[in-house]
């Protein structure tokens, strides 16, 4: 690996590491150093090169994820999580195990999680290379594990009690617009739910600490506020009478009279 | 490592098949010894070669898993001898050098050789290359009995995947997907199954090219499985989304087709589709008696897909003599997602954890955590009118009358119950007199008459008729016609004074 490579990746661990971390010099540098990986072929690495150039190459995708969420930039860290799978993947039996492998993955699995990508999330879920009770004793995946069953389960205080449990600081930055995620869930909950609502109970129910927050709320969801009597009351759809599918009945007993002509 | 096992088996009932077949065709019982049987086949491939009939050569590797045990090295280089009696033919050096040194030959062995000289000499034309293969084929799935071969097996595999490839023979296409299916357990064995993956990806895109649905429909398959395999299930659907399964594809072929599909799906949450697929899998696979690995596999991805739909799997089948002592794992999860129960539902998980992971369904039953808690809710609300918050808490064990409300309000948003929570007095009062008779029953019975309809007209597709059979019949028409033709000649003759063209020509014109 060339030096000048060498020097910019310890330049970049160094940015990295101080507290707080220099976000603008480490954008830079990182721009650099992916400009130098491809140079040297190492950002889609193909056949079998160095492993320890590629164990650096890894490293510094790694960094370059943490950033991505430091800088709130969520494309960028999709981007580095991408070049990051075939690290993850096909060079797995020649690398040494990268300790920032987990967190970067679970921090995936949230990123997918706030998307309200389930399906994606599962599927990333089942092709973790753990075995399936090692999931609930690494800190790192059984984080967003754990919010996804409660979120699925309707459990919405256990989320929210949760976001101060974070494995680390860049898993916070999801949770915050998790919590808006799951407002709005909750809202629509109490919409089908609830037919009146004390004003002060639906503050609790959906984590606001000052009234006008709440109003604020219920404003953009269109609630009626009764401020005198201090309710919410939410308008119900009445079950109107549904129409007789016509159109769609009239098609099937044709296909049917067709289908029952060719056996006859 | 759900679909290893399913291999074997899945091998296993296209032999039986044929041996049912065999039987059907009254062929002695005991079957003809392996060399005999080779013999038999070589020349069922020579006749599909011929007079290009396919079906032939599929007759002949429909034995193939049940003599494929039967054989040893001495067997195939005496069957080689026998097709290959001169030493001038590469293609017999090149067979012989697979084949590890003869044992001392026994004069028994002689016997044999001798007689096959003097038949050998009749064929004078040099066989054709489909038997080389069809005795490589042979060959690797021996090599697959033993460890120490399995390196040998992968060589000799590859040299004859790159034969074929050269070759480029359509007659060959049903053995060449056969080789494939042997590579990929040749890989399996070595434990290398991720190498094999270019290899596979290469020979698909060739395969479609080439319109070579056999073996297009072989390597889609076994793409899937080397995904699934290592759990790459976004591979996989994109492999799913761009290629087209060939429609004329065995049954064999569709069956584990329809089987990766379904795992696919019901991990991507989308488990209607799984479930569609899964029941195809049941219905494309063999009886359960032939191909028990493979039945197994598929009933029990398909009832944690049923779980995981809400419904409950029928009682019935779980006790299917196959099923049921390898379903009862599920058959307790199903009592406990039936009860409602999550403290039942934990239990019976904790307990057969091993048994689960071993299937790799593990992660699927995980979910169903969310839908033991709606059948709960369910339940309670078919059985109160009104019920206390701390009362459902303390029923389905959750954890606080906080999380309840937050859980029955979902319920209710999800339409799993018809309800209204009292926030003031703290419980939920449930509103009953559904209507049972909306447009969604009309919606069921359309698509169960649709599955009908399109059950009826797979099977009408799927019918075979003899080849020229309609021959017969014409001229046993032609002969008729021919016996009135002479009557009224006769009659004619014979100075019969009437109807010129009489009652032959009537006759005639019936037929």
């Amino acid at each position: 690996m060339a030096s000048q490579l060498a020097t910019l990746y310890k330049e970049l661990q160094r940015a990295f590491d101080s507290k707080p971390s220099d976000l603008k010099k480490c954008g830079t540098l990182l721009s650099q150093l992916k400009i130098g990986l491809i140079e040297a072929g190492l950002l889609l690495p193909q056949g079998d090169p160095n492993p320890q150039d590629l164990a650096v190459a890894r490293d510094i995708l790694e960094i370059g994820a943490f950033w991505s969420i430091r800088a709130k930039d969520v494309p960028s860290f999709d981007r580095y999580f991408s070049q990051l799978w075939t690290f993850y993947t096909d060079y797995r039996s020649v690398l040494p195990p990268s300790k920032r492998e987990f967190p970067v993955r679970g921090l995936n699995l949230i990123r997918l999680l706030t998307q309200n990508r389930i399906a994606d999330f599962h599927t990333t879920l089942e092709s973790l290379p753990l075995p399936s009770d090692e999931i609930n004793s690494n800190p790192y995946i059984r984080h967003p594990v754990n919010l996804e069953r409660w979120l699925m389960e309707g459990s919405y205080s256990k989320v929210w009690n949760a976001r101060e449990e974070a494995p680390t600081e860049e898993y916070k930055y999801f949770i915050d617009s998790l919590m808006g995620t799951i407002r709005n869930e909750i809202a629509r909950c109490e919409e089908a739910a609830y037919e009146t609502l004390p004003l002060k109970d639906a503050a609790t129910l959906l984590f606001f600490t000052s009234q006008s927050e709440l109003l604020r709320f219920a404003e953009q969801r269109g609630w009626e506020i009764n401020l005198t009597a201090g309710t919410i009351s939410f308008a119900r759809k009445t079950n109107e009478q549904e129409a007789i599918p016509k159109d769609k009945l009239i098609v099937a007993n044709l296909l049917y009279a067709r289908e029952l002509e060719q056996i006859v | 490592m759900s679909d290893v096992p399913m291999n074997p088996p899945a091998d296993k009932k296209t032999d039986e098949k044929s041996s049912t077949e065999e039987t059907k065709k009254a062929t002695p019982k005991p079957p003809p010894p392996p060399a005999v049987e080779i013999k038999a086949n070589i020349g069922l491939i020579e006749r599909a070669v011929n007079d290009i009939e396919p079906r032939f050569t599929h007759r002949v590797l429909r034995s193939l898993t049940a003599l494929r045990k039967r054989i040893n090295y001495d067997v195939l280089r005496e069957a080689v001898e026998q097709k290959w009696p001169g030493n001038s033919s590469q293609v017999k050096a090149g067979l012989l050098a697979w084949l590890p040194p003869a044992s001392s030959p026994s004069g028994g062995d002689m016997d044999v050789d001798k007689s096959a000289d003097a038949k050998g000499s009749d064929s004078k034309a040099e066989p054709v290359p489909e038997a080389e293969i069809y005795f490589r084929l042979l060959l690797i799935h021996h090599m697959h009995t033993s460890p120490d071969t399995y390196r040998k097996s992968i060589e000799l595999a590859n040299d004859t995947v790159e034969k074929i490839q050269v070759l480029n023979r359509r007659s060959m296409d049903p053995i060449a997907a056969k080789v494939w299916f042997a590579l990929e357990r040749s890989y399996e064995l070595g434990g290398e199954l991720a190498d094999a993956r270019p290899l596979f990806l290469a020979a698909q895109r060739t395969a479609a090219l080439r319109n070579d649905d056999d073996t297009l429909a072989s390597l889609i398959n076994r793409l899937l499985r080397n995904y699934l395999h290592y759990s790459l299930f976004d591979l996989a659907d994109k492999l799913v989304s761009k290629t087209t399964f060939p429609a004329s594809a065995s049954n064999a072929q569709l069956a584990r087709y329809h089987y990766s599909l379904g795992r696919i799906k019901a991990v991507q949450l989308n488990y209607t589709a799984a479930h569609t697929h899964l029941q195809q899998a049941i219905r494309r696979a063999p009886a359960a008696k032939v191909a028990p690995g493979f039945y197994q596999a598929v009933h029990k991805l398909s009832v944690v897909v049923e779980l995981l739909m809400g419904d409950i799997p029928e009682r019935s089948t779980f006790r299917h003599p196959v099923l049921e002592r390898p379903l009862e794992a599920y058959f307790d999860i199903v009592k406990a997602v039936r009860s409602g129960s999550l403290e039942d539902f934990q239990n019976t998980l904790a307990r057969h954890a091993e048994t689960l992971k071993a299937d790799k369904t593990y992660t699927l039953i995980l979910r169903l955590r969310q839908n033991v808690i709606k059948t709960g809710i369910r339940r309670l609300s078919l059985s109160y009118a009104r019920i206390a918050l701390r009362d459902i808490c303390m029923k389905l064990h959750l954890d606080s009358e906080e999380d309840a409300e937050y859980i029955v309000g979902k319920a209710i948003r999800d339409g799993v119950i018809d309800a209204t929570i009292v926030h003031e007095q703290g419980w939920m009062v449930c509103n009953h007199q559904r209507d049972a008779y909306g447009p969604e029953v009309a919606d069921v019975f359309g698509k169960r008459i649709g599955y009908c309809l399109e059950l009826h007209n797979q099977s009408v597709k799927a019918m075979r008729y003899p080849l020229n059979a309609h021959r017969k019949e014409l001229t046993a028409a032609e002969n008729a016609r021919e016996r009135e033709r002479e009557l009224a000649r006769d009659i004619q003759e014979g100075d019969f004074d009437g109807d010129e063209d009489g009652p032959g020509g009537h006759i005639g014109d019936a037929f």
